[in-house]
C-alpha cells in the first residue's frame, strides 16, 4: 500500500537547530508513541555507547514505544513483585530474559537497528517496542502527538517516521537543516 | 333355542361392541401415534441438524483454542520465529501429532503457507483459504468447514504471537466418525456425511452398511468455508421409532383382549342368570300347554323374573281350575249334574266303536216330556228344573252304573245300555216309564208327569252315534204322536224326516223365489146354486219334491216361523186377485186360512185393512179361517185380534168344526159368522145312517142356532151334496163342485158359473 506524507516545513533560527514533528493521522488526530528520527545524508553516526531503561510496572512495559540509538544498552527492570520473562523473537534483536525479579545483571545490547517486539512470556497481553536507530537524533510522539527533537546538527536529513502496527514504512522526508533552527514539521500518515 | 340364542345374541353383541370400540381405539392410537412419530422424526431430524452444527461450531471453538494454546507455545513461537523450514516443518508436526490434527499449515503474514504437514505441497504457495486468515486477524483466531481431497475438515487459523502476530498457523481436523458418534449419542440420530461430488460420495457414517432402511431423512448441507458441498444425511430408523408406540399398542391390544374376555364372561353369565328361570318357565308354559297343570315353576329370586315365575304359578293353578270347571260344564249338565249332550255322544260313539270290536248291542233312548212346557208355565221354573233334577235322579236309581244317562236340554233325556239282546231295550223303556209313574212330589205339589220314549238299537237301527240319536229322536215323536210312551224306529222313517227337513230348510226361500201359487175352490150356496164364494188355497210348486200341499208345509212353516210371511203373501196374492175380479165383473168373496200364530200378531188387522184400501176392495169380500185350536192358545189375546178384525168388516169363520175341544160357551163368545164342518165328518156322508150325519146335522142346527152360517168341506158326491141340502147346511166345497183351480182356470170357472144363468147346478156326478 501506498502511503505518502504531507510535510509542512518551517525557518530555524539556532546553529544547532531543534526539531518538532507533530504526527498526525488521516483524520488529523495526534498520534502518540510514534518514532520520528532523522537519518543524516552522506554519513553515518558511530554506535552509542549509552544505556536505557524498559520498566515494568503493573504488568505493563513502560514505556510503550522505546527508542534507542544503535549500541544502546536498555535494562529491563521489574517493578512488580510477580516475575516476567522478556523476550523478543525480532531479528533486530532475539534475546530472552529469563523468569527475573528486581534487575537483571546484564543489561540488553542492541547493536543493530530495527524493531523489537517485546513480549512476556507469562503475560501474553504485555508488549512493547524498541526502536533501534542509527541516528542520535529521535523522538517518540507524546499524547498530543509531538516530539521534539534537539540539538540536531544542520545539514541534510531523510526524516523517518514509526508507529506501531505499521504495515509499510512511510517514504522519509528529505530534510535540510540550518545551525539554532527550530523547524516544525507536522507528518500526517495513514493509518 | 330361542334361550340359547338370546344368551348367544346377548354376547355376541357384547364382543361386537366391545371387538368395534377396541379396534376403534387401536386404530386411533396407531394412526395418532404413526402421525406423532413421523411429527416427532421429523423434529428430531431438524434438531438433530442443529446439533451438528452447534456440536461443529463448539468442536471449532475447542479446536480453535487448543491451537491458540498450542501457538502460544514459547518453543514453538520461537522455532516460528526463528527456525528454518525443516525445523518449522518438524515443530509443526510434532504439534499436529499433539492435538491430533491431521494438516497443518504456517502461514507468513503475507499470507503464504511457510511449511505444511503435506510433505511440503502447499509450501510457497498461498494460502488456500485467505479468508480465513482475515479473519482470524479480526479475531484472534478462525474456523470453518473445508474439504481436502474430497474429505471434510475443520480448518482452524491462529497467530503465532511475538506478541504481535508473526505468522498464521492453520490446523485441520477431519470430521470423522467420532464426531458423528458424538451427534448420534446426543440425539438417537444417525449422520452420515456425503460429498455430492466425490467418487465415493458417502465419506462417513455412524451407520453400518446393512443399516439404513425404512427410515426417515433429512438431508442438511454444512456451511463450507470453501465453496465445496458437504452433506449431512441425518436418518431416523421408523422401526426404532415406532417401538414404543408398538408397546404402547401391545399393552392396549393386551388390555383390550382382557377386557373382551372378562365382558365375554360376564355377558355369558348375565345371559345365562336371564335365560335360564325364561328356560324354566318356557318348560313350565310347555307343560301347561300340554295339559299338565301339576308342576310348579320353582325359580326364588327377589327380582322381575322371580315376579313373573309367582304371577306364572298363580296363572297355572287357576287355570288349572278353570279347566276342570269348563271341562265339568263343557261335559255336564250344570242343573243334573248328568252328563250333557257333548258327553252323552262321545260315550255313544265310543260304546259303538267298542260293539264294532268286540260285538253286541247298544240300546239308546231318547225321552222328552210330556207336558212340561205347560207344568214350566203354570208351576214357574223353578218347580220344572226341580222337577228336571228329580227325574234324572230317578233315571239314575232306575238304571246301571254302566248305563248313561243325559240331560240333551230343555225337558229332552237320553239314555245309553249295553244289551245282550235288542229285544230287552223294550224293557228298560219300561223300567223307565215304571220309575216316572209315581208322582213327584216338590214343594208341596204332587204332580203326575209322563215321557215319550224314541228307541234305537246298535247296530240294527244305525251304524254311528248321530244316526242313532237322530232316530231316537224320530221314534220319539212317533211314540208321542201315538201317545204312547215308547216306540221302537222303525226303518224308513228317517227318510221322511230329511224332507220335512229339507223343505223347512227351503220354505224361507220359497216366497223370494215365487215358488208359492193360489189355487182357489168355490163355495156353492147350497140353496140357490150361487157361486160368490171361494177359498184361497196356497200350493208350493217345491223345484224337487214337485206340488207340495199346505198340509205338508204350513205345519213346518209354522214350526220354523215362517208363517207370517205366507199369510202375509196369501192374503196379498188372495185379495189382488179378487179385487181384480170384482173389477171385472164377477161378484167374489174370498176366504184365506189364517194359522195360530198369525193371531199372536197385533198387527195384523192394520195389514190387512191397507190390503183392502190398497187394492179396493171392500172388507165384506173378505173371509178369514181360523182353526178352534188357533183361537184356543191364548184365547184372550186371540179375541181381541178378532174383534178388531171383526170391526174392520171382515168375515170370520171357524174352520175344521169338530176336530178340536173347544167348548160351545166359548164359541159362542167369538166374533164369528160362519162354521166350516171338517171334511172328515163330510166325506163319508152317503147314507143317513152314519154318525156321521148326526154330527153334521147337530152342527148345522147348533151353528143355525147361533146366528152363523154353515159351511160344508170336502163335499165329494152328489149323496153328500143331498143330504146337506137336506140338513139346510149353507154352503157346500168340495171335489163334487170343483178341484181347487189355479186362479187362471179359476176365473174362467167362475165367470161361466156366474154368466150361465142360475149359477151352480149340481149334477147327479160331478160334471167338473
Amino acid at each position: 500500500m501506498r502511503r505518502f506524507l504531507l510535510l509542512l516545513l518551517m525557518p530555524s533560527f539556532a546553529s544547532a537547530a531543534t526539531l518538532v514533528v507533530d504526527v498526525r493521522d488521516a483524520r488529523g488526530a495526534a498520534v502518540a508513541d510514534a518514532v520520528v528520527y532523522a537519518l543524516p545524508e552522506g554519513r553515518q553516526f558511530p554506535p552509542a555507547s549509552r544505556t536505557a531503561v524498559m520498566d515494568q510496572k503493573n504488568r505493563t512495559f513502560i514505556p510503550h514505544v522505546l527508542a534507542v540509538q544503535t549500541g544502546t544498552a536498555v535494562r529491563f527492570p521489574n517493578s512488580d513483585d510477580i516475575r516476567h520473562q522478556v523476550y523478543s523473537f525480532s531479528s533486530a534483536k532475539t534475546f530472552q530474559l529469563p523468569l527475573y525479579k528486581g534487575t537483571p545483571a546484564n543489561p540488553v545490547w542492541f547493536d543493530k537497528s530495527g524493531v523489537v517486539s517485546l513480549g512476556c512470556n507469562i503475560h501474553d497481553r504485555m508488549s512493547a517496542y524498541i526502536v533501534i536507530v542509527d541516528t542520535p537524533h529521535f523522538g517518540v510522539t507524546k499524547k498530543n502527538g509531538r516530539a521534539e527533537v534537539p540539538t540536531v546538527g544542520a545539514g541534510r536529513y531523510a526524516l523517518h517516521v514509526w508507529y506501531p502496527e505499521m504495515k509499510d514504512e512511510p517514504a522519509a522526508v528529505p530534510l535540510t537543516l540550518a545551525a539554532a533552527d527550530r523547524k516544525e514539521l507536522t507528518v500526517t500518515i495513514r493509518k | 333355542m330361542t334361550l340359547r340364542s338370546f344368551q348367544a345374541k346377548l354376547v355376541y353383541l357384547t364382543v361386537a361392541v366391545l371387538v368395534l370400540l377396541q379396534a376403534a381405539t387401536l386404530i386411533a392410537v396407531h394412526v395418532a401415534g404413526q402421525r406423532t412419530m413421523r411429527r416427532g422424526i421429523g423434529e428430531e431430524l431438524r434438531v438433530g441438524s442443529r446439533v451438528l452444527d452447534r456440536l461443529l461450531a463448539a468442536r471449532g471453538e475447542q479446536l480453535s483454542q487448543t491451537v491458540r494454546a498450542l501457538a502460544s507455545d514459547f518453543a514453538f513461537r520461537e522455532t516460528v520465529a526463528i527456525g528454518e523450514r525443516p525445523t518449522i516443518t518438524e515443530a509443526l508436526e510434532n504439534h499436529a501429532s499433539r492435538v491430533h490434527a491431521d494438516a497443518v499449515f504456517l502461514v507468513s503474514l503475507d499470507g503464504n503457507v511457510v511449511a505444511d504437514t503435506l510433505k511440503g505441497r502447499y509450501a510457497g504457495k498461498p494460502f488456500p483459504l485467505p479468508s480465513l486468515v482475515r479473519e482470524a486477524e479480526k479475531r484472534g483466531k478462525a474456523s470453518a468447514i473445508v474439504t481436502f481431497d474430497e474429505k471434510p475438515y475443520q480448518l482452524v487459523v491462529v497467530p503465532v504471537l511475538g506478541p504481535r502476530p508473526i505468522a498464521w498457523v492453520s490446523m485441520g481436523f477431519e470430521i470423522d466418525e467420532p464426531v458423528l458418534n458424538d451427534v448420534r449419542r446426543l440425539t438417537s440420530l444417525d449422520v452420515s456425511l456425503r460429498n455430492p461430488a466425490a467418487a465415493h460420495p458417502l465419506l462417513v457414517s455412524t451407520l453400518r452398511p446393512e443399516e439404513g432402511d425404512d427410515s426417515q431423512v433429512l438431508l442438511h448441507p454444512l456451511q463450507t468455508a470453501d465453496g465445496s458441498r458437504i452433506e449431512a444425511v441425518l436418518q431416523r430408523s421408523i422401526a426404532e421409532a415406532q417401538r414404543p408406540y408398538r408397546r404402547l399398542e401391545l399393552q392396549i391390544f393386551a388390555l383390550s383382549t382382557l377386557a373382551l374376555i372378562a365382558a365375554v364372561i360376564a355377558a355369558f353369565f348375565f345371559a345365562r342368570g336371564v335365560a335360564r328361570p325364561l328356560h324354566r318357565l318356557s318348560d313350565a308354559a310347555q307343560r301347561i300347554e300340554r295339559g299338565d297343570y301339576s308342576t310348579a315353576v320353582d325359580i326364588r329370586q327377589h327380582d322381575e323374573i322371580g315376579t313373573l315365575a309367582g304371577a306364572f304359578n298363580r296363572m297355572r293353578t287357576g287355570i288349572a281350575e278353570r279347566e276342570e270347571q269348563i271341562r265339568l260344564q263343557a261335559t255336564h249338565d250344570s242343573l243334573t249334574g248328568l252328563p250333557n249332550r257333548t258327553l252323552f255322544f262321545d260315550r255313544l260313539s265310543y260304546a259303538i266303536a267298542d260293539a264294532k270290536r268286540n260285538g253286541g248291542w247298544i240300546g239308546m233312548i231318547m225321552m222328552d216330556l210330556d207336558r212340561f212346557k205347560d207344568i214350566n208355565d203354570t208351576l214357574g221354573h223353578h218347580f220344572g228344573d226341580d222337577l228336571l233334577i228329580e227325574i234324572g235322579r230317578r233315571l239314575s236309581q232306575t238304571l246301571r252304573e254302566s248305563d248313561t244317562v243325559a240331560r240333551l236340554g230343555g225337558d229332552e233325556f237320553a239314555v245309553m245300555f249295553q244289551v245282550t239282546d235288542p229285544r230287552h231295550a223294550e224293557n228298560v223303556a219300561q223300567k223307565i216309564d215304571a220309575a216316572l209313574e209315581s208322582p213327584f212330589v216338590l214343594g208341596g205339589v204332587s204332580i203326575e208327569i209322563s215321557g215319550s220314549m224314541g228307541i234305537t238299537i246298535f247296530p240294527q237301527h244305525a251304524g254311528d252315534a248321530a244316526t242313532l240319536m237322530k232316530r231316537a229322536d224320530i221314534a220319539m215323536y212317533d211314540a208321542k204322536k201315538n201317545h204312547s210312551s215308547f216306540a221302537i224306529y222303525e226303518p224308513g222313517r228317517d227318510e221322511h224326516s230329511l224332507r220335512r227337513l229339507a223343505i223347512l230348510s227351503e220354505l224361507r226361500h220359497a216366497v223370494a223365489r215365487d215358488e208359492l201359487v193360489l189355487h182357489y175352490q168355490p163355495k156353492i150356496d147350497v140353496g140357490t146354486g150361487r157361486a160368490v164364494h171361494a177359498e184361497a188355497l196356497v200350493r208350493w210348486n217345491h223345484p224337487v219334491h214337485g206340488p207340495l200341499g199346505p198340509d205338508e208345509f204350513i205345519p213346518l212353516a209354522e214350526q220354523s216361523g215362517n208363517i207370517s210371511m205366507i199369510t202375509k203373501w196369501v192374503l196379498r196374492k188372495a185379495i189382488t186377485h179378487c179385487g181384480e175380479w170384482n173389477a171385472s165383473g164377477v161378484e167374489l168373496t174370498v176366504a184365506v186360512n189364517l194359522s195360530a200364530l198369525d193371531l199372536f200378531d197385533a198387527e195384523l188387522p192394520t195389514y190387512i185393512s191397507g190390503l183392502l184400501s190398497e187394492v179396493g176392495l171392500p172388507a165384506s169380500k173378505l173371509v178369514l179361517e181360523l182353526t178352534e185350536s188357533a183361537v184356543m192358545k191364548d184365547p184372550s189375546y186371540a179375541l181381541r185380534i178378532l174383534r178388531d178384525l171383526k170391526n174392520r168388516g171382515v168375515t170370520l169363520a171357524i174352520d175344521d168344526y169338530g176336530t178340536g175341544y173347544s167348548s160351545l160357551a166359548h164359541l159362542k163368545r167369538l166374533p164369528v159368522d160362519e162354521l166350516k164342518i171338517d171334511k172328515s165328518f163330510v166325506l163319508n156322508l152317503r147314507n143317513a145312517a152314519t154318525d156321521d150325519i148326526v154330527i153334521v146335522r147337530s152342527t148345522i142346527e147348533l151353528g143355525h142356532n147361533m146366528g152363523l152360517r154353515v159351511i160344508a168341506e170336502g163335499v165329494e158326491s152328489a149323496e153328500a151334496w143331498q143330504i146337506l141340502k137336506t140338513l139346510g147346511c149353507d154352503m157346500a166345497q168340495g171335489y163334487f163342485v170343483s178341484p181347487p183351480l189355479p186362479a187362471d182356470e179359476f176365473r174362467v170357472w167362475i165367470r161361466k158359473a156366474q154368466n150361465g144363468g142360475g149359477g151352480f147346478v149340481p149334477a147327479a156326478a160331478p160334471s167338473f
